[in-house]
């Protein structure tokens, strides 16, 4: 192991990552640009993946960049940039309650830091977790547990992703009168004579 | 046997709500036919019960049938108790408030309230059962204040009568005078025997005899004996005993059916009963037992005299009810509890059929109430005359009658006590007798013999009352005659009651005259050689004399003696005493606290103050409440910090 | 590793409701007429088996399933029986609400089902990972169904306040949680509390402040001062159909999650979340009582003393006895039939068109319909803790409890606090008494609803004059 300022190889690494997912999650909540804003959230769960993968949960890691990086936060940049938010109006005031929230928050850390610090925290309070061998896979470790051991916070998980289907749904879907759609099992199943009629006419007399 | 106490409890009470909320529905035969049918099977029911405890030897019940509530290790209960003592009640009661039933289809014939009258005198049987069939003293208290409601109610039930509307708040505020002091005995029984049970505090009754308490610093009081006449106090309310009496008289502005069932046959009595009931504490207390004895004997023989200048019909058969009531408290005095219980059952039947007599006698004569203006209704109306010489034969206790056996056996029982006050009581008690006489056949000649007083257009229209109301009179004469014959044995002297009424052996005089008791026969042949004997006869012969054959002498009498005609009239004073001292004296109290401490303090500064601050104190804190979302989320970061330093520094 | 299957008996009725709420969702897909009551039915039909399976199988002693995360106890039974009974009143009185304003729709009876589901899972959850699931599934129905009426803006405005809110007190409870397991090493319950009754782990730092974060999402739950914002506006804001909701039933699973959290897993630390917990009793005593005086909405009003009652609920949990928290479960399900009688009696003055949800529209309601004004009497007197009403006792044993501890003061503050909360009580019945009315339209509600209401409203009157039964219920469920 390198040992650097008194850090191991993977405290390094680890703390990098730490200090840019607080950062970008400083910036989401502090830059004006609301795309910028985004993109920062995805370096947040980029960061937060990397350390997922030091602690050895591969699976969670990927899955994090897979569902949240590539799916949601791609999404959400498209609403983003077509709602064109103007971000003056919601900013206003911020400036007069910076003082009171800075300090109100300044609290709160200086309170989690008392707790959270070395003496309780520490590295020496906790052993570290032996490490796996090799052909350890942590998918088929969460994979055999998921299902046996936490099948019923996994089921009740499903219901409540089920039910945020059913709430997206009902609250946005409304049948509009007179919208123009198409329907494409109609226009499939036209006949020749809805739309053509033949009409005999005798000649014109001249 | 805990459904059939529950049947007949509730029966009444399913009837009063039926024709009490569902009056228009049931109509008024609807009204009268369900409250009759509850009671009735109250009635049946009772019988079994007596039957089940007095000829089957049934063991005594007490169980718990509901658990109210639990506060601090005190159990509120409604539990049953249900022995000898309780049976013989429950029969008195069932029965008479049968009659009574009956009675008023004829009474009430014509009253628009017809449904309300049946719905309230079921919802008093029903009180009344609960207070008799208590096993605790809440459930008691709940009785007592329950019937005390009803008659209230009752007494004011022609509410456009300012009368009874004065009479009802009489009754009441009287009541509320004894029940302050039966609550106090109640309190007192939780706070030194820490039960309101009444086996436990028996039980722990005979340990604590010889305690004392110090309710005011420097006086030491025995325990036994403040809590015995805390308790009397609320049946001297209940049975208007001197100096609570004044409410009964006035109750007569009720309908005659409820002074029957109510002012005379049951709920005056529940104070006997309690007295009775609490044998095992009232035995450990001689000065308790004297004071009852003696405010029993001054009720006896001055509400007497008071009877016998009354010309009111009801008024004079409500004096003889006061006296009457003095007799069965001078008896549980003594400590003759049997003999006290004995006349209450005696006097119910035949006080309760000579109201009701009264009552028939009032619709004969229109509802017109004054004696002066009767008489010689002995040919209109044979029933009721007849029925009414057995009720006044009964009273005044002529040999053989029902209230012969009971009133001698009250007499003899207190010749023999030795509590104090014995002496003076027997004396009143004796002298009582020839004012009984008098006074009950003052009124019986005036009424049904001698000059047709009334007026051309009453006498037109006499005739005796429907079956509806002289068949209960008949039924009720039969009890009145026969029933001390056929129980005086084995209530009086006999173990009828066991261990329902407890008596210390120096106390027991009804074991002591039981000595020279050979058979009912015995004791009716000694009573008509005994003093009270010859001095009924003799009032029974004043009365004849001076009402009858001599009628000057009468108002000789009432002019030579004026100022004692007052005094008899007014009824000592006692209620102008209490209007200008007690209603007077609060009155003024109260418009001094209302005018200084309600106005000022309490409304201006107190109420209108806080109401004032709080209204002002809100206005302002709602604002908290901005609708802005931030400040939301703002409130609840900062209570979040703030709970987490409470416990970080 | 075989699945034992006789652990999915005590999950029966959890896994009717939820077969049930799908089937209603597929079945209200494919119902013909738009006004079918069929949906509904299926609903209530749902509630019905659900309370029949509880009856049916009651849990003599207390069962874990799935690794401890699934309780059944007779605690989970008692409250899960209320549930259903809460909600079924609750979905009789919504319905003529719902079709007056075309929310009569099956994704109301749906989400309400699923919620109700939610609020199952919490009351029987002994794992912090199902309390945490639980909860979520209940907050995500009652945001969508605050929402529902999505075309009313005072609607939107609530709905969008109490999900940012929610969303806020559930990151602080999750928070609360991760701390915890940090501590311990577990998210079981059972083995949580036995970590921390040996050692001094229960005074450490890190406990204290993930018991702080864990009360602040129940106090949220609650609705107990300060984490109460959103209630008012939320009650407000929200149809009333679905105030009557959030405002019942959600209420007794947050109880459960109290005695599951506090009492069951941190009990050895009730030193510690005693004073937490005055803090926000007195402070919700006081902003609960005081604030509602000067409102003019009586949805608003019955917010406010929504507040008060969970300061009243808490004080029986404060005490740590076994008797507070009898009386606290009796304060809860007393709580859940008044408020569930008060808002039916708005629903009841509604109608098309027409929110009955302003103090005025109260006015003369004796000259209208005395039967009704004297139902809204026995209410709001019982709210108020009016003898001999049921909400007089449910007051007088938490204070009881509370007395009983020595904690005079709390109690003395409690009730000086209920008389000046007597006075909004008082108001109404004052207008419904005393007032001319000002509406004079015939009410719409169907027999159903009408004979629900009185049911409604005479049971606190009957069970206030017999309160010992559903004291001794509480009490047996809690094994006492």
């Amino acid at each position: 192991m390198y040992e650097l300022i008194g850090l191991s190889g993977p405290q390094i690494v680890f703390y990098i990552f730490s200090s840019m997912l607080v950062i970008s999650a400083l910036m989401v909540i502090t830059v004006r640009n609301p795309v910028r804003a985004a993109l920062f959230l995805v370096l947040a769960f980029f960061s937060a993946s990397a350390i997922w993968l030091l602690l050895e949960a591969e699976f969670l890691a990927i899955t994090l960049v897979l569902v949240y990086v590539g799916a949601v936060m791609v999404l959400f940049l498209f609403v983003v940039m077509m709602l064109d938010i103007n971000m003056v109006p919601l900013q206003e005031g911020f400036t007069r309650y910076l003082p009171l929230g800075l300090a109100i928050a300044v609290i709160i850390v200086f309170e989690l830091s008392l707790v959270l610090g070395p003496e309780n925290f520490g590295l020496e309070k906790f052993a570290a977790p032996a490490a796996h061998t090799a052909d350890y896979s942590n998918t088929k470790a969460i994979g055999s547990i998921l299902y046996t051991d936490y099948v019923y916070p996994f089921e009740v998980a499903a219901v409540i992703l089920l039910v945020a289907i059913i709430a997206a749904i009902a609250l946005t879907f409304r049948r509009r009168v007179g919208t123009k759609t198409q329907k494409p099992e109609e226009q499939v199943a036209v006949r020749r004579e809805d739309r053509v009629r033949l009409v005999k006419m005798k000649a014109e007399k001249r | 046997m805990e459904n059939t106490y529950l049947g007949l409890v509730l029966a009444p009470l399913a009837g009063a709500i039926i024709a009490g909320l569902f009056g228009k529905q049931v109509g008024r035969a609807g009204a009268h036919w369900v409250t009759i049918l509850g009671v009735g099977i109250s009635f049946i029911l009772s019988v079994l019960v007596f039957k089940h405890h007095v000829f089957d030897g049934g063991a005594t019940y007490n169980e718990t049938v509901y658990t109210w509530m639990v506060s601090d290790g005190i159990t509120f209960q409604i539990g049953f108790l249900v022995d000898q003592l309780t049976a013989l009640m429950i029969c008195v009661v069932t029965f008479v408030s049968l009659m009574v039933h009956i009675y008023t289809i004829g009474y009430m014939h014509d009253d628009p309230g017809y449904q309300r009258f049946f719905s309230y005198i079921a919802l008093f049987t029903f009180s009344m059962l609960m207070l008799v069939m208590s096993n605790n003293f809440m459930q008691l208290f709940f009785g007592w204040e329950a019937v005390g409601l009803v008659s209230y109610l009752l007494i004011g039930f022609w509410f456009k009568k300012d009368t009874a509307i004065y009479a009802n708040l009489k009754a009441f505020l009287v009541n509320r005078v004894g029940d302050f002091g039966f609550l106090l005995g109640i309190a007192a029984v939780l706070m030194y025997f820490g039960s309101l049970n009444y086996a436990d505090v028996f039980a722990l009754a005979p340990s604590l005899k010889d305690s004392t308490v110090e309710v005011f610093p420097g006086t030491e009081w025995s325990l036994m004996t403040m809590v015995c006449i805390l308790l009397f106090i609320g049946a001297m309310g209940k049975s208007a005993q001197v100096p609570l009496h004044v409410w009964l008289p006035d109750s007569m502005e009720g309908p005659t059916p409820i002074s029957a069932l109510i002012h005379a046959a049951t709920m005056v009595t529940a104070g006997v009963f309690m007295v009775a009931r609490m044998s095992p504490l009232y035995e450990y207390s001689e000065t308790a037992l004297g004071f009852v004895m003696v405010i029993g004997a001054i009720t006896a023989f001055f509400m007497g005299l008071v009877g016998i200048v009354q010309n009111d019909i009801k008024r004079v058969v409500a004096y003889s009810t006061l006296s009457q009531l003095g007799y069965m408290m001078v008896a549980a005095g003594a400590s003759a509890y049997a003999a006290a219980i004995f006349h209450l059952m005696t006097h119910a039947f035949f006080k309760a059929l000579l109201f009701l007599a009264a009552g028939s006698v009032i619709i004969a004569m229109h509802h017109k109430q004054d004696i002066r203006e009767m008489g010689g209704l002995k040919k209109y109306m044979p029933i009721t005359y007849w029925t009414s010489l057995f009720g006044s034969l009964a009273l005044i206790g002529f040999p053989g009658t029902s209230g012969f056996f009971s009133k001698d056996a009250i007499i003899e029982a207190v010749h023999a006590s030795s509590v104090p006050g014995a002496d003076i009581a027997y004396w009143a008690v004796l002298l009582g007798v020839f004012i009984t006489a008098l006074y009950s056949f003052r009124m019986f000649f005036l009424v049904f013999h001698g000059k047709e007083r009334m007026d051309h257009h009453t006498k037109e229209h006499l005739h005796e009352t429907p079956w509806v109301v002289t068949g209960p009179l008949m039924l009720l004469a039969i009890p009145s005659l026969i029933i001390g014959y056929l129980t005086v044995e084995s209530v009086l002297f006999g173990d009828y009651f066991k261990d329902a009424i407890f008596v210390l052996p120096e106390h027991n005089v009804l074991a002591k005259i039981g000595e020279n008791y050979t058979s009912e026969i015995g004791f009716v042949l000694h009573g008509m050689m005994a003093p009270p004997f010859w001095l009924a006869m003799g009032g029974l012969f004043t009365a004849w004399f001076i009402y009858m054959k001599k009628p000057e002498i009468a108002d000789n009498i009432k002019n030579n003696m004026q100022w004692i005609y007052k005094l008899l009239d007014k009824k000592y004073f006692a209620d102008e005493f209490n209007e200008a001292f007690f209603a007077g004296g609060s009155r003024g109290i109260g418009r001094l606290l209302w005018r200084n401490g309600d106005i000022r303090i309490i409304d201006g500064l107190m109420v209108n103050g806080s109401a004032n601050s709080i209204g002002w104190l809100s206005s302002v804190v709602r604002h908290v409440q901005t609708g802005y979302l931030y400040h939301y989320a703002f409130v609840m970061i900062v209570g979040l910090m703030l709970l987490l330093g409470w416990h970080l520094f | 590793m075989n699945f034992d299957y006789t652990q999915l008996i005590p999950l029966l009725p959890e896994i009717t409701v939820l077969t049930m709420a799908c089937l209603v969702l597929v079945v209200d897909v494919y119902k013909t007429s738009k006004d079918s009551n069929l949906t509904y039915y299926l609903t209530q039909l749902t509630l019905v088996m659900a309370a029949i399976l509880t009856i049916a199988l009651p849990a003599t002693e207390t069962n874990r399933v799935f690794n401890g995360m699934f309780v059944a106890d007779s605690m989970s039974d008692l409250l899960k029986l209320f549930i259903y009974i809460v909600s079924f009143m609750v979905f009789v009185y919504s319905r003529e609400y719902l079709r007056a304003r075309e929310m009569y729709r099956g994704e109301y009876f749906v989400l309400g089902l699923f919620g109700i589901l939610g609020m199952m899972i919490m009351v029987s959850a002994h794992n912090l990972l199902m309390v945490y699931l639980g909860l979520e599934l209940l907050s995500l129905c009652l945001y969508a169904m605050v929402a529902m009426q999505r075309n009313v803006v005072t609607v939107s405005e609530a709905a969008m306040k109490y999900f940012v809110l929610g969303a806020l007190a559930s990151g602080m409870l999750l928070y609360g949680m991760s701390l915890l397991y940090g501590a311990t090493g577990t998210l079981d319950i059972v083995e949580m509390s036995n970590k921390l009754s040996t050692g001094d782990l229960s005074s450490s730092l890190i406990m204290i402040t993930g018991m702080v974060f864990l009360i602040t999402g129940l106090g949220f739950k609650l609705g107990a001062v300060p984490f109460h914002m959103w209630v008012p506006d939320v009650y407000h804001g929200a149809p009333t159909s679905v105030t009557l909701y959030i405002g019942a039933a959600p209420k007794i699973a947050a109880f459960a999650l109290v005695m599951r959290l506090l009492v069951e897993g941190l009990g050895s630390m009730q030193a510690q979340w005693q004073d937490i917990l005055i803090i926000m009793t007195v402070l919700s005593l006081f902003v609960g009582n005081v604030i509602a005086i000067a409102q003019t909405n009586i949805k608003r009003m019955l917010a406010y003393s929504t507040i008060s009652h969970v300061a009243y609920l808490l004080l029986g949990i404060i005490a740590g006895t076994q008797s507070g928290y009898v009386a606290s479960m009796f304060y809860v399900i007393v709580y859940a039939i008044m408020s569930m009688a008060a808002f039916g009696m708005i629903l009841f003055l509604s109608r098309a068109g027409f929110e009955a949800d302003s103090l005025d529209d109260l006015k003369g309601l004796n000259e209208r319909s005395p039967w009704y004004a004297f139902m809204m009497l026995i209410v709001m007197f019982s709210m108020a803790g009016v003898p001999p009403l049921l909400g007089f006792w449910a007051k007088l044993a938490v204070l009881k409890a509370v007395v009983e501890v020595d904690l005079v003061w709390l109690a003395v503050t409690a009730v000086a606090f209920s008389i000046i909360g007597a006075f909004y009580y008082l108001r109404v019945v004052k207008l419904m008494y005393f007032d001319k009315a000002e509406d004079t339209n015939d009410f719409i509600a169907g027999p159903d609803m009408r004979f629900f209401l009185s049911a409604n409203a005479l049971a606190i009157l009957g069970l206030g004059i017999f309160p010992g039964g559903l004291l001794s219920l509480c009490a047996s469920a809690l094994g006492m």
